[in-house]
């Protein structure tokens, strides 16, 4: 992968309103080149616009966005350095495959045949090879991607826009091309910025992901910072599963926070590790994987707390647990893997709980 | 489905009564007698000759294949600006226009005629062509403007940004992306609007200064039986030159949902 420190794109207090609607409220942030971002959130909250803030088919209200270190304001879309895959793919419908690829070269000064085969190496880069014939209209749902991708691709722009591009695929087609994106991604080492609502893509493509809500950027940040380090309750609940247990703070010293959480007891936290404070009712929370069920005869690595299952859910690989910890009313889901040996308990069985005070994040 | 013979005959019934009409003119056109009654008397072509020699009948269709020829022309492109405003951007009074454009659909011909005749006489335009084809413009303008406006609102707009997006002006994106894909539209409307010009009567007879205009000839001819047999021969040609553009714009259609793998969901015509 070529990700460096060069920045690709970046926002300075970007503000977009619609009428009296404040889609973007000031957004900041930047893009490094060639790496593999996402932009996540609920439905309605900006991404889209962002989107096309960049691509340049939306004015902004004030603020600024560099593409390479250029102003964009007054540079029109044919002229920007980025091209787009739409989430409606857009294929002309008029024209043949290859005449779809080759769209974007009708203004390049090469030959015919240059051109021609130009396009047969866009599409053999997304696997369409020998398709450039066959009618737009004709072709399959993940088929029609790969020509909008090879259409957008072969013009070899700085940054590749992709609005939520698999969301009309159906499961196995979309696990499919996200593995292929991240693939051709390294392969071309072009910044692609990938719209998406779904977490769990955006966790699974991405070198880096600002999680979106009501036109703000919550977070930005590595999978893996966001999935275990979230700044927020609401990027917590946003980003998989995440238990909350309400704590009362005993008292605060450096960088240690004593707390007593409802059915785990005493706990001292990292509080260098903890979000900014907020104001909020103070929570801990927990990754369901955090939590462990123990055998009987099997030991706490760190710390273990009673509990009573009272709901399972079944899975196949996974089995999910709902637990009232130490005989409160506080719940907690964790998973459990189906491993041989390990069988699926019943619902009131009682059980010890084994979980890490390292992996709680504490929300105030 | 065996339910309602009954509907089936009432339908048959509705067809013959419709279309039967226009069975009788070519069967009279051939018909050798001057009187349009049963029998017939035998074949003839002679009224299909007499019609060739009628050189008032051949100015007259001339002057209004010019007229409906320029009239839907001119409905169709302004229609395509029209549609195109209405659909892809917001302007102030856009509905008050809209408006405007749609009002000849619901307000009596007479009416449009009598009050075009008023203001041309005033303002001292000389009746001509010209000013029926005004009038055939504006009687025309919500057909064209309803049918290219549904064209153009199928039209998806993320078509256009991947073309701008591709490098192509707005200009070139109209002509490479959004004019082939209504163009099936486009045909409908000129169609359509050719139709009503070329048997429009009122307007042509108001405003026509005393010009030969095919549908007001034939009405006039109708007065004197010795001329029906002939008009009768006129309308068997233009029955048959419909059905021709009818299934020349039907394959037009086909051939456009063929192309872009659209549904056919049968047309407007
Ligand atoms: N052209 C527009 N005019 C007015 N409001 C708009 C326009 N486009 C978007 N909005 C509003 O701006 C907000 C953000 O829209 P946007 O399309 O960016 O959302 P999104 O995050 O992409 O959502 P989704 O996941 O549903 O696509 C929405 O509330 C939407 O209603
Ligand atoms: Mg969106």
């Amino acid at each position: 992968m070529t990700i460096t420190e060069k920045t690709m794109i970046e926002f300075r207090d970007v503000h977009k309103y619609y009428g009296d609607y404040h889609a973007l409220r000031g957004i900041n942030g930047t893009i490094r080149a060639g790496e593999f971002f996402s932009l996540l959130g609920p439905s309605g909250c900006g991404k889209t616009t962002l989107l096309r803030t960049i691509a340049g088919f939306e004015d902004i209200s004030s603020g600024v966005i560099m593409i390479d270190g250029k102003d964009m304001a007054d540079v029109a879309p044919n002229a920007r350095p980025t091209n787009m895959v739409f989430q409606s793919y857009a294929i002309f419908p008029h024209m043949s495959v290859a005449e779809n690829v080759g769209f974007g070269l009708r203004r390049d000064p090469r030959s015919k045949a240059d051109k021609a085969r130009a396009v047969e190496e866009a599409l053999d880069m997304v696997g369409l090879r020998g398709f450039g014939a066959r009618a737009a209209h004709a072709l399959s749902g993940g088929q029609r991607q790969r020509v909008a991708l090879a259409r957008a691709l072969i013009l070899k722009p700085k940054v590749l826009l992709l609005d939520e591009p698999l969301s009309a695929l159906d499961k196995k087609m979309r696990e499919h091309m996200q593995v292929e994106l991240i693939k051709l991604q390294r392969q071309v080492g072009i910044t692609f910025i990938l719209v998406t609502h779904d977490q769990e893509e955006a966790l699974v493509m991405s070198d880096r992901v600002a999680v979106m809500f009501e036109g703000e950027i919550a977070q930005l940040a590595d999978p893996e910072t966001l999935y275990r380090r979230p700044n927020s309750k609401q990027v917590a609940d946003f980003i998989g599963t995440m238990n909350f247990i309400p704590v009362t703070v005993l008292s605060e010293a450096g960088d240690t926070v004593e707390i007593e959480a409802k059915g785990l007891g005493r706990v001292s936290l990292d509080a260098s590790l903890a979000p900014p404070v907020r104001g909020e009712s103070p929570v801990v929370g927990m990754r369901p994987e955090t939590l462990t069920l123990l055998y009987d005869d099997q030991k706490a690595a760190e710390r273990e707390t009673e509990g009573v299952i009272d709901e399972v859910i079944y899975f196949g690989d996974m089995t999910y647990y709902d637990v009232y910890l130490g005989g409160t009313d506080v719940e907690v889901r964790l998973s459990m893997r189906n491993v041989p040996g390990r069988p699926v308990l019943e619902v009131g069985t009682k059980v010890r709980v084994a979980w890490s005070p390292s992996a709680l994040v504490l929300f105030r | 489905m065996k339910k309602a013979p009954f509907l089936g005959g009432y339908a048959i019934l509705y067809l013959l009564f419709l279309y039967g009409p226009i069975i009788i003119l070519p069967l009279f056109a051939f018909n050798d007698g001057r009187i349009v009654a049963f029998p017939l008397n035998g074949f003839t072509t002679r009224w299909f000759t007499e019609m060739f020699a009628d050189a008032q009948l051949k100015k007259a269709l001339l002057n209004s294949l010019t007229i409906a020829l320029s009239s839907a022309t001119l409905a169709t492109v302004l229609g395509v600006f029209a549609a195109r405003a209405t659909v892809r951007y917001r302007w102030p009074g856009k509905p008050a226009a809209l408006g405007l454009i749609m009002v000849p659909l619901v307000l009596p011909e007479m009416i449009v005629a009598m009050a075009l005749l008023v203001v041309l006489l005033s303002i001292g335009i000389p009746l001509s062509i010209f000013t029926i084809i005004l009038g055939h413009v504006l009687i025309c303008m919500p057909f064209a403007v309803a049918i290219l406006t549904s064209a153009f609102q199928s039209l998806d707009r993320s078509l256009e940004e991947a073309s701008l997006d591709l490098g192509e002006t707005q200009w070139s994106t109209f002509r490479l992306i959004v004019l082939p894909l209504v163009m099936p539209g486009i045909l409908s409307s000129f169609l359509i609007t050719f139709t009503i010009s070329i048997d429009e009567f009122i307007i042509s007879n108001f405003l026509g200064s005393g010009q030969p205009i095919l549908s007001v000839y034939i009405f006039g001819q109708f007065r004197f039986p010795a001329k029906v047999p002939s008009m009768l021969a006129l309308g068997t040609l233009l029955v048959l030159f419909s059905i021709c553009m009818l299934a020349i714009a039907e394959y037009f259609r086909r051939r456009g949902i063929a192309k872009t793998g659209g549904k056919d969901t049968g047309g407007f015509l």
